[in-house]
């Protein structure tokens, strides 16, 4: 089997804190076609066998494309986005897989395009998950929700790129998680701003909450600049929650495991909120056995 | 309509460290690295024999290690073509007025032995290879404190037993490329001893001067502060400019002991054909305390994160850094640091200055173990972007390993704000004054946490000039 290099960090770091890529074996697989034209509002694909996906969605078109993943064994995707001028398109992504998958989003956004991203992550032996968006036009929007909880032995590597080309291009990302037991997680997050793309701004932020003393986290904020009419931001909160909170929902008679399992769902549900598809809704709230009540 | 002039924000003023004294290139030794070399820099020296060991094993290690695969290019640097070690005149001297007129002249030019007699408790001055003075006021060293060149203390039996059980071992040759090529070829640098319980109220400096043409300066500076001890050590360092690359891979090596403080100054104007390559680590303990303070502002080429290890329970680390890349520079600096005891804390915040084709890249590592329970860390970095043919990056990664930690991180960067200036203008300032005073207070980080003396050779560093309109 053939080992190759993935989620490689656009620029180098130190090579001792083990960031600036991940070594996989890549199996061959059996490749499914898949053509989406984003001409519905909804289009749901349950991905069960490696796929191609190719989404394109053209000028004034508005739909939310699903692909929900889960498989028995390691799965492979890619999704190649197109998002033409004036058009908008959501891609949610919910990973179910036990084994683990490896999966690229490409997408290049056109002059007053959105591309929304929502990425939600389950579980997995070993996830490896690269995005990388090219904010190619004028005015083009890319807005990343991305949630997980990871439990057990879970491992997950998320290499995300937003490009900007475009003048008054703008990118937000946002990642709320949670780390239990010897669960592992490296999100690296890159703003480009490229030569040209003036009055462009990006925002990162990423929101962690470590519930066990084994757990390791990795986050890798980057913002590289070539334009000097920009703005960029990066955040990152990582740790345990706020002794005050905790204090307080004590005095009002909240178990403290309850308040941590109630902080670990309220990071999801921002994330979920961002989905516009009940019955996927509903599906992640039955995956992670939460009751009607917990909605 | 006629094109808004943009905001000219000038290059570092370094008329003041660019001028030279022809060298006797007899002095030099061979240009390059090999055996024979080492050998001879360790018969030059007289080194004890675990030293002459350190170098080989070093030469080894630094045959075997590969080039760096990340961040800016070296690939102008020849090592065959760089002179590692140049023989000095004279020896070392307590005695100003026995220094070498030349050599003498320049550090009077670079107000070395003024600010000794204004604003120091001790002074190191290093030309090329060698340190050529070294004092330190009598009620300091009657303290006793030691402040010495290194190479005195290794030969001395008071001390060569602490010499040789911590050089190179925060630091050790197989570190990266550079830390063996500096174990191979060190030469000078500073000793510091600060006994139990001692405070120096005033600091302490060292001073490099790298003089000759195509050559290396391989200083390495040993500090150990012994438990509940002060110390505020200044070090600086420049170069005249030649057209032949120059190196600069120092090593700097601090033990904090327990509850003791080190505070420890850079300003760092290197000419800008020099390739600073240095490598700086702190080791602290119970309840010690590194702050860091660095301003960046000369070579072609800098790769410079100065390491701080908290090792010791309640141990905290400080770093405050300016960074200022203009035309022809590639400056990577930040920090690192390695929570390694529970209730350690750390705290960083750093400027970077982008303009006229400059580089910056801001690069961090904030790594919390499995042990570090009760740590706190907090980055804070900001970039300026002057004009759109430079560059910025920002590079952290925050590599957390315990559940019971609260880490948090924030960077900006941008451009200087309309409405700032506007506001300034509305206070009656110039523009041209509001915009120097726009970028002056970016830089206050550091010039605040800087001695006078020094916050003012940081400001005149930093030559504002300003013309155009609103652009």
């Amino acid at each position: 089997m053939e080992k190759t290099i993935l989620n490689k960090l656009p620029v180098p770091t130190f090579r001792w804190l083990g960031v600036n890529g991940v070594e996989h074996e890549i199996k061959k697989y059996e490749t499914k076609n898949v053509s989406v034209s984003a001409d519905k509002d909804i289009i749901r694909n349950d991905v069960t066998e490696s796929s191609k996906f190719t989404i394109d969605a053209q000028n004034g078109e508005t739909s939310e494309v699903v692909q929900y993943i889960k498989s028995s064994g390691e799965i492979s995707l890619a999704t190649e986005i197109n998002v033409h001028n004036g058009a908008k398109v959501r891609l949610v992504q919910v990973f179910e897989n036990e084994t683990g998958a490896v999966s690229e989003v490409a997408a290049k956004v056109d002059e007053n395009a959105v591309f929304e991203l929502v990425q939600v992550y389950l579980g997995g032996e070993k996830t490896v998950s690269e995005i990388k968006t090219e904010l190619a036009g004028r005015s083009a929007a890319f807005t990343a929700d991305i949630g997980y909880r990871l439990t057990g032995e879970d491992k997950l590597d998320i290499n995300l790129i937003a490009e900007h080309f475009g003048k008054k291009s703008t990118s937000e990302i946002t990642v709320n998680g949670v780390l239990e037991d010897t669960a592992e997680k490296t999100f690296k997050g890159t703003i480009d701003f490229k030569t040209g793309a003036k009055a462009a701004k990006g925002s990162e932020k990423e929101n962690v909450l470590l519930l066990d003393s084994r757990v390791k986290n990795r986050t890798v904020p980057l913002i590289l600049c070539a334009e000097e009419d920009m703005e960029g931001s990066h955040g990152a909160s990582i740790g345990k929650l706020d002794e005050n909170h905790i204090f307080y929902m004590k005095s009002r008679g909240i178990s403290e495991e309850k308040i941590y399992e109630l902080a670990a769902r309220s990071r999801l549900m921002q994330v979920i909120s961002k989905i516009g598809d009940d019955q996927t809704k509903a599906r992640i709230s039955e995956a992670l056995q939460w009751g009607e009540e917990d909605e | 309509m006629s094109m808004k002039e943009k905001t000219q924000v000038a290059d570092i003023d370094r008329s003041l460290y660019d001028f030279r004294y022809e060298e006797d290139e007899g002095e030099f030794l061979d240009s390059g690295i090999s055996t024979d070399i080492i050998k001879e820099i360790s018969d030059e020296k007289g080194d004890p024999d675990w030293m002459r060991e350190l170098r080989l094993k070093s030469l080894e290690i630094y045959n075997k290690t590969p080039m760096v695969d990340w961040g800016p290019s070296i690939e102008g640097l020849d090592l065959d073509n760089i002179v590692t070690y140049i023989r000095q005149k004279s020896r070392m001297n307590t005695n100003w007025e026995d220094v070498p007129e030349d050599i003498k002249e320049t550090f009077e030019r670079l107000g070395i032995p003024q600010a000794e007699r204004e604003s120091l408790a001790g002074v190191g001055a290093q030309y090329d290879s060698e340190l050529v003075y070294h004092n330190v006021r009598k009620e300091v060293a009657e303290s006793g404190v030691i402040y010495t060149d290194l190479e005195s203390a290794m030969h001395d039996p008071k001390y060569a037993d602490l010499i040789r059980t911590h050089f190179m071992k925060l630091v050790p040759p197989t570190d990266h490329k550079f830390a063996a090529l500096h174990g191979a070829v060190w030469s000078g640098g500073s000793f510091v001893y600060v006994p139990k319980n001692v405070h120096l109220e005033i600091p302490l400096q060292s001073y490099f001067r790298l003089n000759a043409r195509g050559a290396g300066q391989f200083e390495h500076t040993l500090i150990i502060l012994e438990e509940g001890s002060y110390l505020h050590f200044i070090e600086g360092c420049s170069a005249p400019k030649y057209y032949e690359a120059a190196l600069h891979a120092g090593c700097v090596e601090l033990y904090v002991g327990k509850g003791a403080t080190l505070r420890y100054s850079t300003i760092e104007n290197w000419s800008k054909n020099m390739y600073n390559l240095n490598t700086k680590r702190a080791l602290v303990e119970e309840g010690g305390k590194i702050e860091w303070v660095s301003g960046s502002f000369g070579s072609h080429v800098s790769y410079l994160y100065p390491m701080s290890i908290l090792n010791g329970r309640g141990a905290s680390a400080e770093f405050t850094g300016i960074t200022f890349a203009g035309e022809g520079q590639n400056l990577d600096t930040g920090a690192k640091i390695v929570h390694n005891a529970p209730e350690t804390s750390s705290y960083m915040d750093t400027k970077s200055i982008s303009k006229s084709g400059g580089v910056s890249t801001f690069r961090s590592a904030v790594v919390v173990k499995e042990n570090a329970v009760g740590s706190k860390s907090a980055v804070n970095c900001e970039s300026l972007m002057l004009d759109s043919i430079s560059r910025s990056d920002t590079v952290p990664v925050m590599d957390i390993r315990t559940d019971k930690a609260d880490i948090g991180h924030e960077a900006k960067i941008g451009r200087i704000s309309d409405e700032a200036v506007f506001y300034l203008m509305s206070r009656g300032l110039s523009e041209n004054e509001a915009k120097a005073m726009i970028v002056r207070g970016f830089a206050d980080n550091v010039s605040k946490e800087l001695p006078l003396e020094y916050a003012v050779e940081m400001n005149n560093l930093i030559g504002l000039e300003m013309q155009g309109s609103i652009g």
